[in-house]
């Protein structure tokens, strides 16, 4: 047992002492092979590590010039594990190169224990700006002091903080997740036009910061503009098609499909699901009011076909974008801490996206 | 003489109520899978407005499929003894992303092929791992299930892949045989070929004997690395259909597919009575437990009742079926 | 005239400081944990010095993890598994913030942990449930709970003033989290190797039936384990809570199989009756240390996970019993290859 146990030990030095002599040449971006996981991936990731740091080495020394190399922390709850993280990423990289930022970037898949650790961490690496796009807004702002008393600027992303906590940020750019709801209902409303209907609602992953408040637009608005709408019944999607397409059936089934004359669904994915449901169902899916958000791929088309009557644009891509800008701004001085500059606060419009205007590039999908 | 008496007093017998509590807590023990299922559907049927009605038979059918292909093939890596796989769900959203991104290019054939591949290379990692370095499978498929999820996200980069509105997957999604969609069709076929190689092969017999006793199959002399291997083979194979199935019925495929499989096919398979102990256990029960627990989602959403709620459900199902189990095995035994 | 033979005696039976600590050293199970800790702070301390000199975030790494790694440790020991570990974290964070009396609410909070802990443990050695399969369907109910009491959404602190204060440095840099978690390494740790009763988890796990002929009172072990899991994974949802001054219904889920993976990395066999608590830490530390790296290092998220993955699976396959069992294999080749036909 001595002896496996000594094997061991020299062969984990020496695999050490040979990741380290390989990272004397680096380069190559990382393909990682799916046959030669254990090696390839390692050696890749050491390579990358290498640059990096080599990298960081430099920009410590230019850092204190105005326009020099910035380093900027990105904290996001989402990446390459979601359509909209995906495409939110390579406009925020380039922006970046533009600018001459170092970008780092985190994904805390939405857990809020993690980010606040991402952000520990950031606040300790004394970068020269952090984008934050909060995981739950309720508890970030431990976040926002820490980067603060650090004297480091934060711009938010994506998802605002709480009014109560803006003051600690130089400022936001983004969407609002309750607008986007809010603005889905407007729809629905519209659509309804004072009559009598009923409605399912189809929600995101339970307990999502965004899944929730865009339930709560949608309700609320709907409450507040036009009570002539009931909703039926509310179910998760799961941001999935197959879940959403099974849940909205089962509404469909359970409160008697005679009696819905109109869908919502958080987001396109989710109610090209719903759509399918009420086909199946044997509905006439074009005499249903169905709205729902994201003006994606898969919502645009069903928009043209009429299939879909209403649903919000995001846009990705202006949001990756002008994240970066928004830290560039705080870092050169454009922008104070707090919300009182006229440049701190860039809001994404919610264009609604109709039969009307879903061929205007302005809205053209992104994700 | 006292010797006699001795003899005599344990081999006293019960009084007869205790025996027939016994006797018919081994019997709902054993059987109960079977009586549940058909309690639930029965209450279904009287009280649940609209449950018998042909679209929900399908919804019920829709819901059952995917999780029933993985769970029947995950029931090979239960009764060998070695717990659970979860790189599942990496393999389901593998499976999916694969064929509908490759198929869109390069037609569907390459697509299983490729699929085939991935699902080969997770089992071979797997197998090895658990079978010849005899590492905890636990972990094991946690690794896998890291470096599987991170592989498919660094080559999708996390888009969402979507089939052609007219093509073959779609059509496979859509088509039903009456109530029944062509998903549940393959997974009745899976969970019969499943068990004929369960109960009817070598490899079958060497799996369930590997979870009863691993000691005395190895000694047997088979060389049980490569059962291991076979077992998450199956299992492989079984979530690459599931994810072949679950791409085909909403025509998109994207990396965080499959979330919560792992658990639910897990759930699914212990309430049909396979055994986590190992070498107990059958694909047919596992395919009832599928049922069961597709069905009472459906009733529990027809009510019109919350996620929370039905999570919490969910949870005192599962205790409560092994309960019931884990009593009549301790019964039987006295 | 027979021959006399003579026996040697082994490295155990040497005299001498040397003798004695490798006799030691063989015993213990945490030695490849020690290696695995060791080539990653050699590296780290070369690619990402900050990692140590920041060394308050590493630690308040390390002990989100870690908390609730020491705590699963108990009941692993004993050879049984404590699944709803992240529930139990969730549930007590939204019971405590759902009362509005904060000193109340964390004591619910812990009563909480010590409850679920007594239900597990009543399934497992009362009803005789497999615990796997018992804390798999706690984990579902509990945090079905979780949304139920919590409708759904965070909950937040009537009083974030003293969440925020408990996120500050206490001593030195050293947050609370940070100092909680190392008490309750000490308290486990003193109970396990010194307390009689700690003592005999071992031995619970290593051959139960042997425990019980010992006079061991098995199902109290039991109970004690599972509700010291409980208990400190309801710790861990009231630290979180306080330093985000929000409760969120959907945490744990990162912690769960990361706990389980710093045990195992630290020498624990999930069969139980081996391990030790300072393997779970050294575990810990080397996960901690690690993502903290990765994090820094600015690499892509997808690889960094392919990189943790491939790592934690090096760790898992080669431990020496892995080792043992692949010699054996390729030695039975061997031989089998060996003997030719008609020799």
């Amino acid at each position: 047992m001595r002896k496996s146990r000594v094997t061991f030990a020299a062969s984990m030095l020496a695999a050490a002492a040979l990741t380290l002599a390989a990272c004397g040449g680096s380069d190559d971006s990382s393909s990682a092979d799916a046959g030669s996981e254990d090696t390839a991936a390692e050696e890749t990731v050491e390579e990358t590590v290498e640059e990096t740091d080599d990298g960081e080495a430099a920009e410590e020394e230019a850092v204190d010039t105005a326009d020099g190399p910035f380093e900027v922390y990105a904290l996001l709850p989402q990446g390459n594990d979601q359509p909209y993280g995906t495409t939110y990423l390579p406009p925020m990289e380039e922006t970046a190169a533009e600018l001459g930022i170092n970008l780092t970037i985190t994904n805390s898949e939405y857990d809020a224990d993690k980010q606040a650790s991402e952000c520990e961490v950031a606040v300790a690496a004394q970068p020269d700006g952090i984008i934050l796009w909060p995981a739950v807004a309720d508890s970030i702002r431990p976040c926002l002091e820490a980067a603060n008393n650090a004297g480091i600027p934060v711009w938010i992303t994506n998802a605002d903080v709480n009014p109560e906590d803006t003051d600690l940020t130089f400022g936001y750019s983004g969407t609002d997740s309750y607008g986007q709801g809010a603005a889905s209902a407007e729809m629905m409303c519209e659509f309804a036009d004072g009559a009598e209907i009923g409605v399912i609602q189809v929600n995101g992953l339970t307990g999502n910061s965004v899944a929730t408040l865009r339930g709560n637009g949608f309700k609320e608005t709907i409450a507040e503009l036009c009570p002539n709408v009931t909703i039926l019944a509310e179910q998760p999607g799961n941001w999935n098609k197959d879940e959403s397409q099974i849940a909205a059936s089962e509404m469909l089934t359970s409160v008697g499909p005679d009696n819905v004359q109109g869908i919502y669904a958080a987001d396109d994915t989710m109610v090209a699901g719903a759509i399918d449901a009420a086909a199946a169902q044997g509905l006439d899916v074009d005499g249903l009011i169905i709205t729902s958000i994201g003006n994606t791929f898969l919502g645009n088309p069903l928009v043209e076909s009429g299939d879909l009557d209403g649903t919000v644009f995001q846009s990705s891509s202006w949001d990756g974008e002008n994240a970066v800008r928004g830290i560039y701004a705080a870092m050169t001085g454009e922008t104070d801490l707090g919300r009182d500059d006229a440049g701190s606060v860039l809001y994404m419009p919610n264009p609604k996206v109709t039969a009307q205007n879903y061929d205007d590039p302005a809205v053209a999908p992104e994700w | 003489m006292s010797e006699t008496a001795v003899v005599e007093d344990k081999q006293q017998v019960a009084p007869p109520e205790e025996r027939q509590a016994a006797r018919i807590l081994k019997w709902t023990s054993e059987n109960g899978i079977f009586i549940f299922t058909a309690v639930l559907i029965v209450f279904a049927l009287i009280f649940v407005d609209g449950f018998s009605s042909l679209i929900n038979i399908t919804d019920v059918f829709h819901r059952a499929a995917p999780i029933g292909i993985v769970a029947v093939g995950m029931t090979f890596v239960v009764i060998s003894g070695n717990y659970l796989d979860l790189s599942v769900v990496a393999q389901v959203a593998t499976a999916g992303v694969i064929l509908i991104a490759v198929s869109n290019s390069y037609g569907i054939p390459l697509a299983i092929l490729a699929a085939l591949a991935a699902a080969s290379l997770f089992a071979l990692v797997n197998g090895t791992a658990v079978g010849v370095f005899k590492a905890n499978a636990v972990i094991v498929t946690l690794s896998t299930t890291f470096i599987g999820l991170g592989l498919l996200r660094f080559f999708s980069g996390g888009s969402i892949f979507f089939g052609p509105p007219d093509g073959p997957i779609r059509a496979f999604g859509l088509g039903k045989i009456g109530p029944v969609p062509y998903s549940a069709v393959v997974l009745i076929i899976m969970t019969i070929l499943l068990s004929l190689l369960l109960n009817r092969t070598n490899f079958g017999f060497l799996v369930k004997s590997f979870g009863v006793n691993e000691q005395a199959t190895r000694l047997g002399g088979t060389n049980t690395s490569l059962v291991i291997i076979g077992a998450f083979l199956v299992t492989s194979v079984a979530a690459m259909v599931g994810g072949f199935v679950l791409a085909a019925f909403s025509n998109t495929a994207v990396s965080n597919d499959g979330v919560g499989y792992e658990f639910e096919a897990l759930a699914a398979i212990i309430v049909g009575g396979t055994s986590v102990f190992g070498g107990r256990g059958s694909i047919y029960r596992t395919f009832l437990g599928v049922i069961f627990v597709s069905v009472l989602t459906n009733i529990l959403v027809l009510f019109g009742i919350g996620f929370g709620y039905q999570q919490v459900a969910l949870g005192v199902l599962i205790v409560l079926a092994v309960s019931i189990d884990a009593l009549g095995r301790k019964v039987s035994k006295r | 005239m027979s021959q006399t033979q003579t026996i040697s005696l082994g490295s155990a039976a040497q005299e001498g400081v040397w003798g004695r600590i490798r006799t030691v050293a063989s015993r213990r199970t945490e030695g490849r944990g020690l290696a695995l800790l060791a080539v990653i702070i050699i590296v780290v301390a070369l690619l990402e010095p900050l990692v140590f000199t920041a060394y308050q975030v590493t630690l308040g790494r390390i002990a989100l993890v870690g908390i609730v790694a020491l705590g699963l440790t108990a009941v692993i020991l004993m050879g049984e598994l404590d699944l709803s570990v992240a529930s139990t974290l969730a549930v007590s964070g939204v019971i405590m913030a759902s009362i509005p009396d904060l000193t109340l609410g964390i004591i619910a909070a812990l009563a909480t942990g010590l409850i679920v802990g007594m239900i597990n443990a009543f399934f497992v050695s009362v009803v005789g449930i497999n615990s796997f399969i018992a804390t798999l369907g706690m984990l579902f109910a509990l945090r079905g709970l979780a949304f139920v009491i919590s409708d759904e959404a965070p909950v937040s602190l009537t009083n974030k003033d003293v969440g925020i204060a408990f996120g500050q440095p206490l001593i030195g840099p050293l947050t609370p989290r940070i100092l909680i978690f190392v008490l309750v390494f000490i308290a486990i740790q003193v109970f396990v190797s010194r307390v009689k009763a700690g003592r005999e988890f071992f031995a619970v796990g290593g051959n139960r039936q042997a425990a019980r002929d010992a006079g061991i009172p098995v199902t109290r072990r039991i109970f004690t384990g599972f509700m010291i899991s409980g208990f400190v994974a309801s710790l861990a949802g009231v630290i979180n809570t306080l330093e985000r001054t929000t409760a969120d219904p959907t945490a744990g889920s990162t912690v769960l199989l990361a706990s389980f993976a710093a045990a195992i990395i630290g020498g624990n066999y999930l069969k139980g009756g081996r391990g030790s608590i300072v393997g779970t830490l050294i575990g810990a530390a080397a996960l901690g240390i690690l993502q903290v790296a990765l994090t820094l290092s600015g690499v892509q998220v997808p690889v960094q996970q392919i990189f943790i993955g491939v790592i934690l699976l090096v760790a898992v396959t080669t431990d020496p019993n892995s080792l043992r069992s692949v010699a054996g294999s390729l030695r039975t080749l061997r031989q089998g290859r060996a003997k030719s036909p008609g020799s």
